[in-house]
């Protein structure tokens, strides 16, 4: 080796050192989550998925923030977002110590976990005009990564891929034609292999309900699976041509079971929303029929958008209550692999994962009279309310809001227990027999004027409870005021962490309900919490920021100090442990 | 089904129409084409807006109670999932019966929205629709 030589071999030793000195992970920083990290029941340095794994516990593996110290947890940094419309609604996700989130508008941020600086920044251009014609927007429930990018969605219709890295755009497909179907993307995508899979609101636009399997790299449609009439058997279940305008949707994240190679997704309910056949619904009124596969949980083919397996949690849903919320919870019990997943009308459905079969039906809401009761070993409704023209006597429970809304519940390995918020309240309704609303951008199809009221048994309120995810058998519970609108995150170090609507984060014993810690964050929540590491360090990180639809309803039903909330303002906000 | 299979629709048919100017102009439209715009109202529930988007006269409400069943309809599907009851509470939006705010701000705010709470529905609605809308309001009691 000549002088020279050993000078370049040298200087090579040292760059390389460099790099592993100055930045051991940058050098190979992953630009999309490992499979084993997806599939494992806890989320541990990285929150990869929008449920935290693919097992959607919402659980974090990391205990350095514990029941023992989580009184010394404080603000480590917080970022404030341009444009909070609506507040906050997402949950970020974290890789590799740096958290990425999305807000109103779609826009992105990514951020260095350890102090929050900004790393890149994302604004997409939407189409202005059409958002000020929407209802359900501006909003942005969440992102996906995978493939060296991140995706989110628009509510113009369009599915965009960043750069994970550098935040620059890697290509923008339109999916939806939004001025005509009025509804686009708000629901977080869910990457699966080569494909990032994202389903359309819906519910009460006349639509179809698409979901899409998108090509990662390419940004190619490679699927669309339609909720409302996707098969020719549930072409059937819709009187005349009601298929046409039946809404559904996707409008919720769902997840994958790699061993059945199933995507599972949650469907949205029919349109019109509240439909005057009474009992006479098989036969009469605006979409006669069990309205396939609205109010659903279906089993898709990632491949190949094709069906595999479903359960209709609601036939003929004429209450509005999706099957679009609610996480899929993983969990095996005596040798049997189950699926665990909350309706919005109150009930929670446990599922056989290899073909949606009935395990059981539980009841997390006390004021229930939709339905008398559902059968826990068929899933069938039992005493079905099912509405006619007029004032509805007495007033239906749950409220249009549900008893169940889309934040995500919690579940434990450590302790066994299912985390759950409920939501009590009912409505006055009296169903108008209107004409369907045909027009693009006309909003809503809703069919009923309402209004709601306490429950029978006590004044509008919310709980938590910690519960057998499979029996439904209570350990314990925590009751609000008002409804907590926003995620759950359990923890392996004892604790169930709940941002409230008031403004307040609370941590809990994740055994006993005793609440351990809490701080004001100054605005009420409507989004997710997650847990990440960053330099070895752990963080909890939560968004503040008020205004989801069901917020709104708050002012009337609480006054303050919901009146005066912004709806317009949001924060990041990151604790740790004071050092 | 009837409804969906009497439209037609497939899902490409155009806004029911796009009249946006602005201003209030129903005094001047015709009652002929407003029938084809609108279909349901009848002439003489139009001559009961011209006269409630004057004021909430006692006239107006009085006589628009009897033919507001349009202005209903539309409410309760467009409307009713903010306006709770009818638009007699609040609910997501305001309570809206008995306003004391002008006809020119309930059509200004049909028309416009506001930004994260109202969409717009000035490209939706024409004058006669969104007329019907007001007479509908205007005769509301609590």
């Amino acid at each position: 080796m000549t002088f020279k030589e050993r000078y370049l071999a040298g200087c090579a030793v040292l760059a390389v050192a460099a790099l592993v000195t100055v930045s051991p992970t940058r050098a190979q920083a992953p630009t999309q989550p490992q499979e084993a990290t997806l599939n494992a029941e806890a989320a541990q340095n990285d929150w990869p998925t929008y449920h935290g794994t693919y097992k959607s516990y919402h659980y974090s593996g990391l205990d350095q923030i514990n029941a023992g110290n989580v009184k010394n947890l404080e603000v480590a940094w917080m970022h404030f977002p341009e444009r909070a419309t609506r507040g906050i609604q997402s949950t970020p996700l974290a890789l590799d110590g740096v958290l990425y989130y999305s807000g109103s508008y779609s826009r992105v941020w990514a951020l260095d976990g350890a102090t929050g600086r900004t790393i890149w920044s994302y604004a997409p251009e939407l189409d202005e005009e059409l958002v000020a014609k929407q209802t359900h927007s501006p909003y942005n429930r969440g992102i996906a990564i995978g493939h060296g990018n991140l995706y989110v969605g628009t509510v113009d219709g369009r599915l965009i891929a960043l750069d994970l890295k550098t935040g620059k755009q890697v290509w923008d497909t339109k999916l939806l034609d939004s001025k005509k179907v009025t509804v686009g993307f708000t629901g977080a995508p869910l990457v699966v292999k080569d494909k990032v899979i994202i389903g359309a609101q819906g519910g009460e636009w006349t639509g179809r309900g698409p979901i899409f399997g998108v090509e990662g790299k390419t940004g190619q449609k490679k699927w669309e699976f339609f909720t409302v009439a996707g098969t020719e058997e549930a072409m059937k279940t819709w009187g005349g041509d009601s298929w046409r305008t039946g809404g559904g949707g996707g409008w919720m994240p769902g997840t994958y079971d790699p061993e059945n190679n199933a995507v599972w997704w949650g469907t949205a309910n029919p349109a019109p929303l509240y439909d005057w056949a009474g009992a006479d619904w098989k036969k009469s009124g605006p979409r006669p029929g069990e309205n396939l596969y609205t109010t659903s949980v279906i089993a898709l083919d990632p491949d190949t958008g094709k069906l595999k397996f479903y359960h209709q949690e609601l036939p003929h849903d004429a209450w509005d209550f999706d099957s679009s919320v609610g996480e899929f919870v993983m969990i095996e019990r005596g040798g049997k692999k189950l699926v665990v997943h909350a309706n919005k009308g109150g009930h929670i459905f446990v599922y056989d994962r290899s073909n949606a079969k009935i395990e059981n039906v539980w009841q997390l809401v006390k004021n229930i009279n939709f339905v008398k009761s559902i059968d826990p070993k068929t899933g069938e409704l039992i005493g079905r309310r099912d509405l006619s023209e007029g004032k509805a006597d007495p007033p239906l429970c749950p409220a249009i809001a549900g008893g169940i809304s889309w934040n995500s519940g919690a579940y434990s390995p450590k302790t066994g227990l299912f985390y759950r918020i409920g939501q009590e309240w009912c409505m006055e309704l009296t169903v108008e027999k209107s004409t369907p609303v045909m027009e693009p951008m006309a909003q809503l199809n809703i069919g009923a004027t309402f209004k709601f009221i306490p429950p029978p048994d006590g004044p509008a309120r919310g709980h938590l409870s910690g519960r057998d995810p499979v029996t439904g058998a209570k350990k314990w519970e925590v009751t609000y005021k008002y409804p907590p609108l926003a995620s759950v995150l359990a923890t392996a170090g004892n604790l169930v962490f709940v941002p409230d609507a008031e403004g307040i984060v609370h941590a809990y014993n994740a055994e006993t309900g005793e609440e351990l810690w809490s701080r004001n964050n100054g605005m009420g929540h409507n989004a997710g919490i997650i847990s990440y590491t960053a330099g070895g360090k752990q963080y909890i990180a939560v968004p503040a920021g008020w205004g989801s639809l069901v917020a709104d309803e708050y002012v009337a039903l609480y006054g303050e100090p919901f009146k005066s909330m912004s709806k317009n303002t949001g924060a990041l906000v990151v604790y740790a442990l004071r050092q | 089904m009837t409804m969906a299979g009497a439209a037609g629709n497939d899902l490409s048919l155009p806004p029911l129409s796009a009249n946006t100017d602005a201003g209030m102009r129903i005094p001047f439209v015709t009652a002929a084409s407003l029938v084809i715009i609108w279909p349901w109202l009848s002439t003489a529930a139009l001559a009961q807006q011209s006269n409630s988007l004057d004021s909430a006269s006692p006239q107006a409400k009085s006589e628009v109670s009897p033919n507001d069943l349009d202005g209903r309809k539309m409410f309760s599907s467009n409307c009713g999932f903010c306006h709770q009851d009818g638009g007699r509470h609040a609910g997501r939006g305001p309570k809206l019966s008995k306003s004391e705010r002008s006809d020119e701000f309930f059509v200004e705010r049909i028309k416009k929205g506001k930004t994260g709470s109202m969409p717009a529905y000035g490209a939706v609605f024409n004058e006669a629709q969104i007329g019907a809308l007001l007479a509908y309001i205007r005769g509301l009691d609590d």
